[in-house]
Order: C-alpha cells, then structure tokens, then sequence
C-alpha cells in the first residue's frame, strides 16, 4: 500500500531517498526518458517553433474555452455521441457509476486515464459491485499491487521486473519467471479474457477537437484500441481543457506529445473518434459517452500564470528533467499528479490548505520550463502559489517574523552592519542550523565584510557608508 | 568604463574574496569600479520564499540606489542576483512608475562573464592557473540569462588550466535557496550526484558563477574530505600566480 | 428526465464558471502584456498543408515510408501488381506457418480484393473468415486488410472504418498484413490528417498504425506485441 498524502510531503520524500530500489529505477528510466526526448527534439530543427505554436493554440483555446466547448458538444452531439457535464469528481463518477448501471455492466475495462484516478473512479465503481480492470499494462500491475502511480506515463517503474514476477504468481498463478516476454504474455493473455467479457470500455481523452466533435486517444500498446471497440459502450472522460480548436492543429500537438513523452516520434496507434458508427452492423461501440470534467480547472482561468497550468498535455517531460522529482519519485507528491506539473496543479485542484509543502519542493532550477512542449513557466507558477501561500497566512509565525526582521535589515545599512557583527558572534556560540550542517560543512561569515576591505583598501569609494550620506531621492 | 559594483549580500559576508577578485579583474580589463556602500540585497530570499511586500520594499531600494549611479553598467558575480533583478518587473506590475525604473535598472544589470564578453568583448583577461578544473552552470545563470557559452570562453584562456567538461554540467546542485534547509534531505541527494560527476571528472577545482552554488558543493567536498576546491569564476580569472590562495 | 436536467445546470455551471472566470482574468491580463512583449502568435500559415506526394529530394516516398516503418519494426515489401502482391502475400503467411504464429486461421475484411488476394495466393490453411465478431476474433491467427493511405514520414498506416469494415482484424491477431496502393502513400502526418478533413464529414473512427504493439512499462525495457498485433506486414501494391 502506497497511498501517500501531500500533507506529509516531506516525510514521504525521505521515505522516498531511502529505498534504494527505488532510487535506483528512478535514475534509470528519469535519464532514459531524457536522453530519449533530447534525441527526438534534436530531429526536429523547428522544435522552437511548434513549442511556440503549440503554446499559442493552447492559450486560444484557453481564452475562449466557454465557446469551444460548446462547438465541441454541438459537433459531437450532432455525431451521435452523449455528452455529460461533471463539475466534480463525485458528479463525473455518479454519471459513469449510472450509465454503467444502465448497461448492468458488470465487467468493466478501463484504459490508462488520469483524470479517473483524479475522481478516484475506480473505487466508485467497485463499491456498485462492478468488476473495473485496467488494461495498460503498466495501470494493471499497479492494479494488481494495489497502489498508485509513481510517474504519469510509466506508472510501474518503481517496480522491478522481479517483483512484478512475484506479483504475477501469486495474484495470476503465472509460473515462477523473469523472462520479460513471458510476463508480458502473461498479461495479455488474461487480459484478453478481460476484453472479449467487458460490457463498458472506459479510456481518457488525449485531445478533444472542437471543430470536428472528434475525441483522439494515443498510446502505445493496443489497449485503448481494444476499450474502444470491443464493449459495446464506451466512456471517455475529458478534462474541459483537452480542447484544441482545429483538426489540422493536431498535427503540432502529435508531434510534440510522442517525442516528449517518450521519445518517440510517433506512439504505435492514435485513435480518432468521432460520435458512433453510423449502421448498427459496423464494428465498434453502440453508444460513445463524453463526460466532461471541471473539478477547478476553470477556476485556474482567473489568472495568466495559473491558466497556463491547462496547456498541459501529460506528456511527463518536466518529471524526468526534474531534480527534485528524480530522487523522490512520484509517490512523494501524495497526489495523482506528480513531479513539477503536479506541484503547481494539485494545490489549484485541491487547494493549499492541504498541499501547501507542494510548491516549496523545488529548487526552481527551471530544467521543466526548458523541456515543456508548450513552455509552461512553471517556475513562475511555484512562485506565485508561494505568493498565495504567504498572503493566505499558511506559514509559520516564525518565518514571517523572520522576513520581517530581514526587510528591515536589508532596508538599513547600519542595521545589515550590525546584523553581520551579531552574526559573526552567534555564530561561535549557538550551532548553526542542522538542517544545512547535517550533510554540509558551513561557511563562516568572514571576520571582515567586502565592503569594509574595498573601503580600507585606500580605493575611491563613492560613498562610504550609511552615515552622512544625503537621503536617497524617491525613498520607498 | 566605468562599472558600479553590484557584490550581493552572499559575499560580501561570506565570501568576500570573490568580491575582491571581481575589482581586481574589472580594473585589470580597464574598467573604474565604483561599490555603493549603501548597497544590501537584492531581495532574492523573499521574493523566493513568497514574501512579496518585503521583496518589494527591498527592490524599490536596490532600484533607488542603483539609479543614481552614472556607471555605464552594474556588474555583479552572481547569475541569481542578476536575474532576480531581471525579475523585478513582476513585482510592479500595478505600479507603471516603478516598473519603468526597475526594467531601466535591469537593463543596465550584467553577470559578470556576460559583462566581460558581450559589453567589453573581452575573452582573455590575462589569467593563470595550473591545473584540471571543470565548470558547473548555476541554474539562474543558465536558464534566465543564457550564460553557458561566455564561462567557458573566458575559462579556456587561462594559462595553465586544463578545462574538462563535467557530466551533467547544467544539473541543478540543489541549493534552490531556501529549498536547501527546508528540505535538506532531497538538497543533499540532488547534490551527490553532482559530487559523483565531480569526482569521476578527476578535476582538481569546481568552477560556477555564483556563490551559493559554491556553498552548496563545497559544503559538501569538505565534509566529504575530498581534495577538490570550489572557486568562482572571478577568483579563477583574477589568478595570475600558480598557486592560487582561495 | 432529472439526469438530464442535472446535467443541463452542470452545463450552466460549469459554462458560467469559465466565463467568469477568464473575465477575473482580464485586468491581470492587461497588467501581464504590460510586463512583457506577449507573442500573440497564431498558427502561422506557412504551415498550410499542400495536397499532394511531395517527398524531400533524391527519395522517393515508397523508399522514405519503407524505411520508417522498418525503424519501428515492421515489414515492408513491393509489388508492381495484384499478382506481385498475391506472390508477397504466398510468402509472408507461408513464413508465418513454419513459426508459433501458426497462420492457419485467417481473418480478413470485407474488401473483395482482399479475398480475392487470398484466393490467388493458393495457401493451404484451416480456415478463412470475412470480419469474424467479436467473440470470435480472438482465435485467428492473422488478420487482413487494406489501408486507406500511408504515412511516409512515419511509416504510418491510415485505417478508415467508414471505407472498410477491419477494426477487429486488425488489432485482435497477433499478425496484421496490410495492403495499401503506392499511389495513397502521403508524405507527412499534416497532409493525411487534411485528407481526413476533406469533403463530408469525417469518419467515425480513423486509426493510425505506425508499426507493432509495443510497451516499456517494465522496467523501461521495449517489449512488441502487447495487446495489439506483435507483427505488421506491409505490401505497398502498384509501385
């Protein structure tokens, strides 16, 4: 069991630094996915140019996202397909949980979607009495291990091929094996079982085109393609702000997501459905169902920096490049989005209340912003949250206090003099701070200040201190 | 030309001898350095932290002093500092006075390196050092600024010095500011695997652009013992013997 | 009749709450272009698509389609003509039968020339089936279809149910060969999703197939064939 909160944030990463299975899987696939990303940007030589105009199609939409939803509902509607509007999570799973109900669905598939482990969709479910398996193979041995994801789109790496072995004898009778194809057909073959039985096919939605009605849905392995035409009905949940206007502007965000995500310059299928079939004796699902997910994404629309947050396109780029993230992993975070993007949008969707360590956990190094696809400022984001966070008193009173007394003493030259001469005494007798000395040696304030040295020099100093010195024109 | 000397708080206290390297390499390449004592911060720690009125309080103060110099630029060793005061702007975004003051101050605001290559065009300011040394880029530096290539320009003319190129060289160190006591442990973890690609380097000295990365790394060679040094880019270009007392 | 008033105030809701919410947005907006020159950049219009099989110079698309679905480990081969393609065809599934991949049951869809095909090939096998249903597609060894067009810059395949009924056949079966004409071969994934667009409306389900299944969700090590085909053949016909 693994179902960290992002309250205990920083007991989590230190459970995290600990492991060192962990770690090392971390390091592995974190540099993995980079190399391979950096290898897929450097094959584009206008790499710039579609972040730019991928970025610019994200901010239209985002603009305007009232009007382009309702384009998307009237096109997708006019095809044939059933929209449902969520404003939360418990709403989205009431409609799904009903419609499920409807088809006394009793086996349902689901492929890799993290908006439905947003609403927790799964237990909903399960509590009806329903039978919900997750067919990505990554979801289904997390599934299987009862716990959640540690990466956005490769959520079994904390596991190792060994204790995915384990998992597969003991929970499918699979016999004792390492063999990676072995596994792998392991998992196929019961999934396969899984499908051909399934009464709902559930999947996310990667891009939701407006002009066209048309939901498109990539991946890698087969099993979305499987959840989409098998059961004979299908559920697509899709955050509100999965929307890009046009058709042909798919073809900058297919070429971006891949090459981000995991370095490739094309995933094995991409999906594009459009409403249902038109006989009821073509191939695939009688009835398709979009349920539309707000859940406080449009509340992040108040602001530039925060609207910025819904161009994401889930592509995990910002995890791999992230220091903070490849030493913690995903689980830290205590949410289901992780690793930088997660830090700036759990605390929008959920509030600071309980996830005001998120936006602290990062040493603003701005490796994400350089790999974002549509260049999400994400260190900017942190800084504003940080921001809400001081102004909504959620820190100590210590550290308030503290700021405090340091403005003053930034604010006068004497008061810094003097704060130097405390400093240096203090810091013989008191030990000074073990969270830096714990693993750091610490380096004295030295017995003479710069500017005491450049003066004594003899050099021409311009003004020699705060004293006698006329005031400043246009004091603050 | 004359240049007023932005040193930041972190070495005027701490470390002052990157300071006192700063003058001397400015005045070797020609330039009249004028140091504002009246000078504090830059407001850094707050405006990271969140602390917004007190960051802005301290900025208006930064600009306020700074604007009355008739220095042609302001220099400072620190690609942080520099680029906080870049940053300025966000905090007076209601305020289109002092907006205008402090983008005319930003402006004027270089990290040393981008000082000494792009404005004075200089490239060999007649340093030497013997020995290997590599070059770690701190993140503000590298990624507001874009210093990455002046370093290494100024870098691969000093006498002497055999420069290797660091794995990893733009990965953060940890430091992060205030990131570094608040959660030490992850700080520190980030910073091995610096410390791992230093030491597979098989250099004698760390070279970075600011000091708190310098902190952070030679905080932890020493209490790992190890023989490596850190030194800024201004000790390093301010060396003329070949035994340089950091 | 309640879901769906519940729905229609959602929709009220959530509508409102957008609309709202970008109007909070503006003074701050302002203020933000204040701070910067914002690009307000639009999609720009060089990227239009042209229509046609243009190909960087000195390769032809077959060549530059061939050599990317091989990068991702598929199999490509080249028939001038329907009886090149029935040869092709002969020796891909006679290959097949001497390995685990049996190709003894035969799925295919219903395009006549796809049958037809079959019927030249003169192969022995178990048994032949035009589009088997859903519960009975799990047992066929190979699946055949045709595609609608190709992508050259990716060694992608561009499956339209509207034209042909090869959902099924060509995502259950551990093999899928796909026949497609040189002439539909465009050169990048812009143009084919243009062609997407043209005329009526568009299909209710198009899939793009670049290759294998594939996964690396165990330990960040590639694996072919999960759930889709672990093998894709490709015959591109009148080349």
């Amino acid at each position: 069991m693994n179902h960290f909160s992002s309250e205990t944030f920083r007991e989590n990463a230190k459970a995290a630094l600990a492991d060192s299975h962990l770690r090392g899987a971390l390091k592995h696939a974190t540099s993995l996915f980079g190399e391979r990303r950096r290898e897929a940007a450097a094959g584009l030589p206008n790499w710039e140019d579609l972040r730019n105009q991928a970025r610019a199609i994200k901010d239209e939409v985002l603009l305007h996202l009232d009007q382009y939803l309702e384009e998307f509902v009237r096109n997708a509607e006019s095809r044939g397909a059933q929209v449902h509007w969520a404003r939360d999570g418990a709403e989205a799973n009431a409609i799904i949980c009903a419609l499920a109900r409807e088809r006394q669905a009793r086996i349902i598939v689901k492929s890799k979607s993290m908006t439905t482990e947003e609403t927790h969709l799964n237990s909903t479910l399960e509590a009806v009495g329903m039978q919900v398996v997750e067919t990505d193979l990554g979801e289904y041995i997390i599934q299987l291990a009862e716990e959640t994801p540690s990466h956005i789109i490769a959520p079994a790496i904390h596991k190792t091929r060994g204790q995915i072995a384990e998992l597969f004898t003991s929970e499918l009778g699979m016999p004792p094996t390492d063999d990676l194809v072995q596994l792998t057909n392991t998992a196929r073959t019961t999934l396969r079982d899984r499908f051909a039985a399934a009464d709902v096919g559930i999947s996310g939605v990667n891009f939701g085109v407006a002009e066209t009605g048309t939901i498109v849905i990539v991946e890698n392995e087969g099993n979305i393609r499987l959840t989409t035409s098998l059961p004979r009905m299908h559920v697509a949940v899709m955050g509100i702000e999965k929307l890009v206007p046009r058709f042909a502007d798919l073809d900058v965000f297919l070429k971006l997501l891949p090459r981000s995500g995991t370095g490739q310059r094309l995933t094995a299928y991409q999906s594009f459905i459009t409403g249902t079939k038109r006989e009821a004796t073509d191939e695939g699902p009688e009835e398709l169902h979009i349920v539309l997910l707000d859940n406080g994404r449009s509340r992040m629309l108040a602001h530039p920096v925060t609207r910025q947050s819904l161009a994401c396109i889930r592509c995990g780029a910002c995890l791999n490049a992230c220091p903070v993230y490849q030493q913690i992993g995903g689980h830290a975070y205590g949410s289901v989005y992780q690793g930088p993007i997660g830090a700036v949008i759990t605390p929008q969707l959920i509030g600071i209340e309980k996830t005001s360590q998120l936006p602290y956990a990062s040493s603003l190094c701005g490796a994400c912003r350089e790999v974002c696809p549509v260049k999400i400022d994400i260190p900017r984001l942190l800084l504003h949250l940080r921001g809400e966070i001081t102004a909504r008193s959620r820190r100590s009173i210590r550290e308030r206090l503290l700021f405090k007394v340091w403005a003053k003493v930034m604010m006068s030259p004497s008061l810094y003099r003097m704060s130097a001469v405390a400093g240096r005494i203090i810091q013989r007798i008191v030990p000074i701070s073990r969270a830096w000395t714990s693993g750091r040696d610490l380096r004295p304030i030295e017995s003479r200040s710069f500017r005491d040295q450049f003066v004594q020099k003899g050099d021409d100093p311009k003004r020699r201190d705060g004293r006698g010195v006329p005031p400043l024109q246009n004091t603050p | 030309m004359k240049v007023s000397l932005f040193v930041t708080c972190l070495v005027d206290q701490l470390w002052t001898s990157i300071g006192m390297s700063s003058v001397q390499v400015l005045r070797r390449v020609g330039c009249e350095v004028e140091f504002d004592q009246r000078q504090t911060c830059c407001a850094q720690p707050a405006f990271n932290t969140g602390y917004l009125n007190e960051a802005r309080q301290v900025a208006k103060r930064f600009i306020s002093i700074f604007e009355e110099s008739d220095a042609e630029a302001i220099v400072s060793p620190s690609g942080s500092c520099t680029a906080m005061v870049r940053h300025y702007r966000e905090l007076f975004a209601d305020d289109p006075q002092w907006l205008q003051r402090a983008q005319s101050v930003a402006a004027k605001t270089h990290e040393l390196s981008a000082f000494l290559i792009h404005v004075l065009k200089v490239k060999d300011v007649g340093a030497c050092w013997q020995g290997r040394l590599t070059w770690h880029d701190a993140c503000h530096g590298l990624r507001d600024l874009n210093v990455r290539s002046e370093p290494r320009t100024l870098i691969r003319s000093v006498r002497g010095a055999e420069f290797v190129e660091l794995e990893h060289a733009d990965a953060c160190c940890g430091f992060g500011g205030t990131f570094s006591v608040k959660y030490p442990e992850i700080s520190v973890a980030i910073l091995d695997q610096k410390i791992e690609a230093i030491e597979r380097a098989g250099v004698e000295a760390v070279v970075s652009g600011d000091a708190s990365c310098l902190m952070q790394i030679g905080g932890r060679l020493s209490r790992k013992k190890s023989k490596v040094r850190v030194m800024h880019l201004a000790e390093l270009l301010a060396s003329r013997a070949t035994d340089f007392q950091g | 009749m309640s879901t769906l008033k519940r729905n229609s105030k959602a929709r009220e809701a959530i509508l409102g709450s957008i609309r709202s919410h970008l109007a909070a947005s503006v003074p701050h907006d302002t203020r933000e272009l204040a701070l910067h020159q914002v690009d307000v950049s639009t999609v720009s219009d060089s990227d239009r698509v042209e229509f046609g099989h243009k190909a960087p110079a000195g390769t032809s698309l077959i060549d530059r389609f061939k050599r990317n679905l091989e990068a991702v480990g598929g199999h490509c081969f080249i028939a001038p003509d329907e009886a090149g393609t029935a040869r092709a065809l002969t020796g891909i599934i006679s290959d097949l039968q001497k390995t685990n991949f049996r190709a003894q049951r035969i799925a295919i869809s219903d395009l006549p020339v796809v049958e037809k095909l079959m019927y030249l090939t003169d192969l022995e096998i178990e048994e032949l089936t035009v589009t088997p249903n859903a519960s009975d597609i799990f047992g066929f060894d190979v699946g055949i279809t045709t595609a609608q067009a190709a992508i050259a810059e990716t060694g992608t395949l561009v499956l339209d149910s509207a034209h042909e009924r090869h959902r099924l056949v060509s995502l259950v079966p551990p093999v899928h060969i796909a026949i497609v004409d040189a002439s539909r071969i465009y050169n990048t994934l812009a143009e084919a999703l243009a062609l997407l667009r043209t005329g009526k409306e568009i299909s209710p389900t198009v899939t793009f197939v670049t290759g294998p299944s594939r996964t690396a969700d165990i330990e960040l090590t590639l694996t072919i064939g999960v759930h889709g085909p672990q093998e894709v053949y490709v015959i591109v016909r009148g080349a």
